[in-house]
């Protein structure tokens, strides 16, 4: 060990007492280290003397952080929260409404014995509904949202879930009412049946009223589904050379996975311009 | 130097460490690991002073210290059953104090060293320069001058106490590597104190 080294041990006092003796004897002959010692001991007394005390509540700033609910939860309790907003907000003839629609369809579908009804109203009834639940037009409270903090698409979001998840169990429970004249292991076929142009067909809708109204929605939402039964019917000879174009087109609305990732697609597009009409409210303010 | 100055000086450091209450180590961290929370109130009132002086010594900002002690007593209760009595704890978590420091002074954006003026400046009253004498400034100005690994180093050996093994730990680094820092610091704090003396004259 060097003595430089040593008379840092020996001012920060970590020497026991039989190299500290030692060291005395050196020191006293030394004066390098006695400059040494000297200019330590001044740091260590002004390391000392620059102390300030430290705040008393960090301790309980600790503890409030260690005890805060995680970014997770937090993140959960507001989304069930923004949920009950929103739901207390919406229209409450929407419940109603679609409720009692479907009522009338499964009872045709009893009456018909035929399961079809279901697949042709489910997605039409779904794609009605959720029309409705964007814009001023039929929001009064649209704005009061867009004065919250809570961003436009987090609330179309929060409707979309909402409307779409009470759609799937109305649709769920007719599906049910069908076992009656339905054998049983046809259920889940059934399901897929509707729930995937349910889902495109609620998506496109949306975002056409999003850009165009609800009415002008409904009516090209509505077409483009019945479309597809235009070849069920007979149509007359003029239109035979459709007749494989149509056959195509009834294929997409039965493939499942088509319709769902382009149902995605226009919901995540929906999402995104949802600010649109918040830009257009706040410039109206502007003015 | 005289004998009589140096049992004041080492006298002066012992009441120092008696002045705190003796609280067993092991005790605490045990209570941590039970999620006792007032084993955090006593770990704070036990080695808050050190840890905050610590803190403020490497940021040289008062508010970022307190964060930093902050998240260091967060970050000792989460970790708490990592700490396996290797060592003493206040290393333990001088050496978290010392992670926490670093990553925040990164974040800022600034090279180290042009973060030194805020405090040592700041703190000093016209009384305090007065009274201060020059002994004080000198060993200000060369504090100043240094970097923030040489300030650790010099404020774990003299403040806190550590062996040099310990600031090892601490600073993540080999003894070679604290050594060589003490020595250049030595160095530096010598060359600043020589060319204040020349400046008295």
């Amino acid at each position: 060990m060097n003595h430089e080294e040593e008379v840092i041990l020996y001012a920060a006092n970590q020497m026991d007492a039989n190299e500290r003796a030692r060291f005395e004897k050196h020191l006293a002959d030394c004066a390098d280290c006695q400059a040494d010692l000297r200019m330590w001991q001044s740091l260590a007394d002004e390391m000392q003397a620059a102390a300030v005390p430290a705040p008393a509540h960090l301790a309980d700033s600790a503890l409030e952080t260690i005890h805060a609910p995680s970014q997770l939860a937090r993140a959960f309790r507001g989304m069930i929260q923004l949920l009950r907003m929103q739901l207390m907000l919406m229209h409450n003839e929407l419940w109603v409404g679609s409720a009692a629609l479907m009522v009338i369809f499964l009872a045709m579908a009893l009456l018909a014995a035929r399961v079809e009804v279901l697949y042709f109203f489910a997605p039409i009834l779904a794609a009605g509904t959720v029309t409705l639940i964007y814009g001023s037009e039929h929001d009064p409270a649209t704005e009061l949202t867009f004065s919250t903090p809570v961003s436009p698409w987090k609330i179309l979001l929060a409707r979309l879930t909402l409307v779409s998840a009470y759609n799937v169990f109305l649709a769920l429970c007719a599906t049910v009412g069908l076992l009656l004249i339905l054998p049983p292991q046809a259920l889940g076929e059934l399901i897929l049946g509707w729930l995937a142009p349910m889902t495109f067909l609620s998506a496109l809708a949306l975002l056409l009223s999003m850009w165009i109204g609800t009415g002008n929605a409904l009516f090209i939402s509505y077409a483009l589904w019945s479309m597809q039964f235009l070849a069920m019917t007979s149509v007359g000879e003029w239109f035979v050379f459709l007749a494989p174009w149509l056959e195509s087109y009834r294929q997409f609305w039965h493939d499942p996975a088509l319709l769902f990732s382009i149902g995605l697609v226009l919901i995540l597009f929906a999402l995104w311009s949802s600010g649109r009409e918040q830009v257009q409210w706040h410039r109206t303010i502007a003015m | 130097m005289q004998i009589a100055d140096l049992a004041f000086f080492w006298k002066s450091q012992e009441t120092q460490s008696a002045m705190t209450q003796p609280v067993d180590d092991f005790d605490l961290i045990r209570r941590m690991q039970a999620g006792d929370d007032d084993a955090v109130r006593d770990l704070y009132a036990q080695y808050g002073q050190r840890l905050h002086a610590y803190a403020l010594r490497l940021t040289n900002d008062p508010a970022t210290a307190e964060d930093v002690v902050q998240v260091t007593l967060v970050t000792a209760w989460q970790t708490a059953r990592a700490f396996r009595g290797e060592g003493r704890l206040i290393a333990w978590l001088l050496g978290i104090v010392h992670h926490t420091a670093m990553k925040s002074l990164r974040h800022m954006h600034q090279p180290l060293d042009a973060m030194e003026d805020a405090v040592s400046e700041n703190q000093l009253t016209p009384e305090d320069q007065a009274e201060a004498g020059e002994t004080k400034r000198w060993v200000r100005q060369g504090l100043k001058s240094l970097s923030v690994e040489h300030r650790a180093v010099l404020e774990l050996v003299f403040y806190q106490g550590l062996s040099l093994d310990e600031v090892a730990k601490v600073c993540n680094c080999p003894l070679g590597t604290v050594k060589s820092r003490l020595s250049y610091a030595r160095q530096h704090l010598r060359g600043v104190l020589s060319r204040t003396e020349e400046d008295w004259r």
